[in-house]
């Protein structure tokens, strides 16, 4: 069952910055003017990294059928790699019927005996909530038949976002795993990583880093991650929430029952970078720790502008427009400015606000609409570069500037120090190519 | 132990064929009658398949209208929210699985706002049917609550009712070579000027082209009908119901040498003309030719398709006649064409059982799904379906009429060879 107490909990986060002006998260969608994904969206992001865990979604067609396999997000799982698996019971008329509980169990039998996984995840959607199935009831069963942890977690996408639904997969992982495993030994310096979904690898950019100044990464959520790791979560020291704000309810309950503390950062640009590591050394206080930071730090940091110097030469004193959403409105913003581009604006037109005070730190002007602004700042401050979304491309030939679709699906990382040098590499590749005043020639049939 | 559930899913849901087929209708907003998530997932999907924006906006259906609303309340307000931005020919307004359990009317509900914007509505639960169906019920709908019915017809003027899984190309193509027998025709719907990916001034938040709802309001007078694809027999009777006076030609496929020649036999037949253009002679010999330059490969070949059905009918059909050997063909859904694609054995399944019947093949052809599965069992692969990450310009594959069927037996055949060369 949805738990209906449990999602107003999470709508009016204590910890979080931006309910003492607006509850973001709590709007209902318009209809009619809605984009973004649903709550069950939010959690197949923050759960479908457990490569080592079969992710049921208990479903008609739609939800799976489209989403299965479209995620970047790696492991370096041995096994079966599950992330990029779809798991369906596919509801039919039947089962809208008669109840979809009989599918749900024959279909988690299935599994445990054919796959053999370390959990399931099995997400409750729409059209399962709506037909009342009884899924705790099922899955608490099979558990105890086959003893492997089956988390449900209740996200029909009606119930919001998916901001919300990335809580609500937070939710399940400690009410249901956090603490159910002991570790053999307790690292002195061991930290979660909190809403790090290791998209493209990002976070093999930085983990090699924090290890060789002396921190253990005791377990994910959930990039990279794997279920026995989360299971010892608790005896970790640190947890650092990156990027995401939404998993915040999650790390204050931690902090609540197993007295962790936990901190917030961003590993996009060399200054950010700089600061997180800096951040998590000085949660620690230890004075050796942080020595050996710094010592790694002024190493990694010397290497990178070592590998940025050319590409520097075609960067400085270039201008930007950045036009996209969420924390990328200011995380790629600090990232670009680190390569040395002056980021002229950045839309907020699909921020939180609490992403927009930050934006607000890295940015002159913070454009609210962009189909209306981002013409006009292109020719006023001669920007050369637009990095948006594909809607925006038509705007870019038409001023024939160059064009990075900072949406579309990457397959390089910019994360953390080395992937400032792909960064640089694509702008520069974009600002050499000649494709966008090629595209914008008026054909010889138009008049000039 | 029968497996109860999907393992990797090759069915694609009803409400995602339904956005195809609006958005091959001019200045349309496709609306879909759901909760957020379905709408979002679906235009992520088909924006990186054609790589250009996509439209669609939903009735976001929350937790709270879910119960209290039987569709009244979110869909007047969506027409209200569209209207005052954008100002659409028609509204496809079509259901999902949590609607459809509500049990929504949507007909109702569309009487409600019919003063203020023309919609077409539909029934699209995803727990039912697939990507063919809900294309195609689409089309019904538009047919039967457009279509002004006329009391006399114009013999030249052809309605072609494409499947699903015709690419843009593929449209334009057929719409073309009818053209040169000397009919007017239009493609309900047509996704050649709108899904084509083609460079326009407005990345607009509505369908990029497509048929002028104008023109489908006046197609009653349409002499001749032809359906493509078994998924679109039904379009073609339903209006055959409005105009009784229309000849209905129903083709399975316009892929391979027989199936083509079938198509031009019912052109010129109806036409009653002895040869056809020249460049369709032309086009045959191309195609006999590459049949006999191909045969040694493709003959030698053992095949794998996971597609839905209609492509799968067409694929396998004009690959056999160069002598390939089909060995299994997986389709997500029923279909009355699945006991005639000429393969060994034909299975409603998922991608799962495409990995679990590759023994023996050389070559999968298949959606993007199949790239990972290729890779892992050292298999050739031809990418075709929904949906198509990688490849670029897939909006221009064209497998249909002689000239596509050229194309796609040298593809395979180079493809085999490089493939053989390389293991
Ligand atoms: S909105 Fe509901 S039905 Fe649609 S994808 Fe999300 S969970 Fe599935």
């Amino acid at each position: 069952m949805v738990n209906r107490k449990l999602i107003k909990e999470l709508l009016s986060e204590s910890a979080c910055s931006h309910n003492k002006t607006k509850k973001v998260s709590c709007d209902k969608p318009k209809p009619g003017a809605t984009s973004g994904g649903c709550a069950f969206e939010g959690a197949q992001i923050a759960l479908f990294p457990y490569a080592d865990a079969v992710h049921l979604v208990h479903s008609p067609a739609i939800c799976l059928g489209a989403s299965w396999e479209t995620r970047a997000t790696l492991t370096s799982f041995k096994g079966e790699n599950n992330t990029v698996l779809g798991y369906c019971t596919d509801i039919t008329t039947n089962d809208v019927i008669f109840g979809g509980d009989k599918k749900l169990e024959e279909s988690l039998d299935y599994i445990i005996t054919n796959k053999n996984p370390n959990a399931i995840f099995v997400y409750e959607t729409c059209v399962t909530a709506m037909i009342g199935d009884d899924m705790d009831n099922v899955c608490g069963r099979v558990e105890q038949k086959h003893g492997i942890p089956i988390v449900v977690v209740h996200s029909p996408g009606f119930v919001g976002n998916k901001n919300l639904g990335s809580r609500l997969g937070g939710e399940a992982v400690l009410g249901h795993l956090i603490g159910t495993k002991e570790p053999k030994e307790v690292h002195p310096f061991g930290i979660n990583l909190i809403g790090e979904y290791n998209a493209t690898g990002d976070m093999w950019q930085y983990i090699p880093i924090l290890e060789k100044i002396g921190i253990k990464v005791v377990s994910t959520l959930a990039g990279d991650g794997r279920i026995e790791n989360i299971q010892m979560a608790h005896r970790a020291k640190l947890n650092v929430i990156v990027c995401a704000k939404s998993l915040i309810t999650l790390c204050r309950k931690m902090q609540e029952q197993y007295e962790i503390p936990y901190i917030s950062i961003s590993f996009y640009g060399k200054r950010d970078t700089t600061n997180a590591i800096m951040s998590i050394v000085n949660a620690f206080g230890d004075e050796e720790l942080i020595k050996k930071a710094k010592i790694v730090i002024a190493q990694e940091e010397a290497k990178l502008e070592d590998a940025l110097r050319d590409y520097k030469k075609v960067l400085n004193g270039k201008k930007a427009i950045l036009n996209t959403g969420g924390n990328k409105s200011w995380s790629i913003a600090s990232a670009l400015q680190d390569i040395g581009v002056e980021v002229v604006a950045t839309s907020i037109a699909k921020a939180t606000l609490e992403d927009i005070e930050i934006a607000k730190s890295y940015v002159p002007i913070l454009i609210k609409s962009p189909a209306n602004e981002q013409s006009k700042l292109i020719d006023e401050h001669g920007v050369d570069i637009l990095l948006a979304g594909g809607r925006s491309l038509y705007t870019a030939i038409k001023k024939k500037i160059a064009f990075v679709d900072v949406n579309q699906e990457k397959k390089v990382s910019y994360g953390a120090y080395s992937g400032l040098i792909n960064l640089a590499k694509d702008v520069v590749d974009a600002l050499n190519n000649p494709v966008f005043k090629v595209v914008g020639t008026k054909a010889p049939w138009e008049i000039a | 132990m029968k497996k109860p559930l999907q393992i990797n899913p090759l069915k694609l849901s009803q409400p995602m064929g339904a956005l195809l087929a609006f958005l091959g209708v001019k200045n349309c907003m496709p609306l879909m009658h759901g909760a957020q998530g379905c709408a979002s997932f679906t235009k992520v999907f088909f924006t990186r398949h054609f790589n250009d924006p996509i439209a669609i906006q939903t009735t976001a259906v929350n937790d709270i209208t879910a119960i209290i609303d039987g569709g009244d309340y979110s869909i007047s307000e969506a027409i209200k929210n569209i209207t005052k931005k954008v100002k659409p020919d028609l509204v496809g307004l079509f259901t999902t699985g949590l609607t459809e359990t509500k049990g929504d009317d949507i007909k109702g509900a569309t009487l409600l706002v019919k003063d203020k914007q023309k919609i077409v509505y539909v029934n699209t639960p995803d727990f039912e049917g697939g990507l063919e169906s809900g294309w195609s019920l689409s089309v019904q709908a538009m047919i039967s609550q457009l279509i002004v019915p006329q009391v006399t017809i114009n013999p030249n003027k052809l309605l072609l009712l494409p499947n699903v899984n015709l690419t843009p190309i593929e449209v334009e193509k057929i719409k073309e070579s009818i053209e040169l027998f000397g009919f007017e025709v239009i493609a309900l719907p047509d996704i050649s000027e709108s899904l084509d990916g083609h460079l326009g001034e407005k990345q607009g938040s509505m369908s990029a082209g497509g048929v002028e709802v104008s023109t489908i309001e006046l197609l009653g007078d349409s002499g001749i009908v032809i359906s493509i694809g078994e998924s679109m027999k039904k379009c073609g009777e339903k209006f055959k119901e409005i105009q009784p006076l229309s000849q209905h030609f129903h083709l399975s496929s316009v892929s391979g040498l027989i199936d083509t020649d079938n198509f031009y036999k019912i052109l010129m037949g109806y036409k009653n003309i002895k040869t056809p253009p020249p460049s369709i002679i032309r086009w045959r010999k191309r195609l006999q030719d590459a049949l006999l330059d191909t045969h040694f490969l493709i003959g030698s070949s053992n095949i794998v398709i996971a597609d839905e059905a209609d492509k799968s009918y067409a694929l396998s059909k004009a690959l056999k006649e160069a002598g390939a050997k089909i060995s299994s063909v997986i389709v997500p859904t029923r279909s009355a064409i699945n006991a005639f694609i000429e393969s060994e054995k034909v299975l409603i399944g998922d991608m799962e059982d495409l990995e679990n019947a590759l023994e023996d093949c050389e070559v999968i052809i298949s959606n993007f799904h199949a790239h990972r599965i290729a890779q892992k069992h050292h298999k050739a692969l031809i990418l075709r379906g929904f949906p198509n990450y990688e490849q670029v310009g897939n909006n221009m594959n064209n497998d249909v009429l002689y000239e596509g069927s050229c194309y796609l037996l040298f593809e395979l055949a180079n493809l085999i060879r490089e493939s053989r060369e390389k293991h």
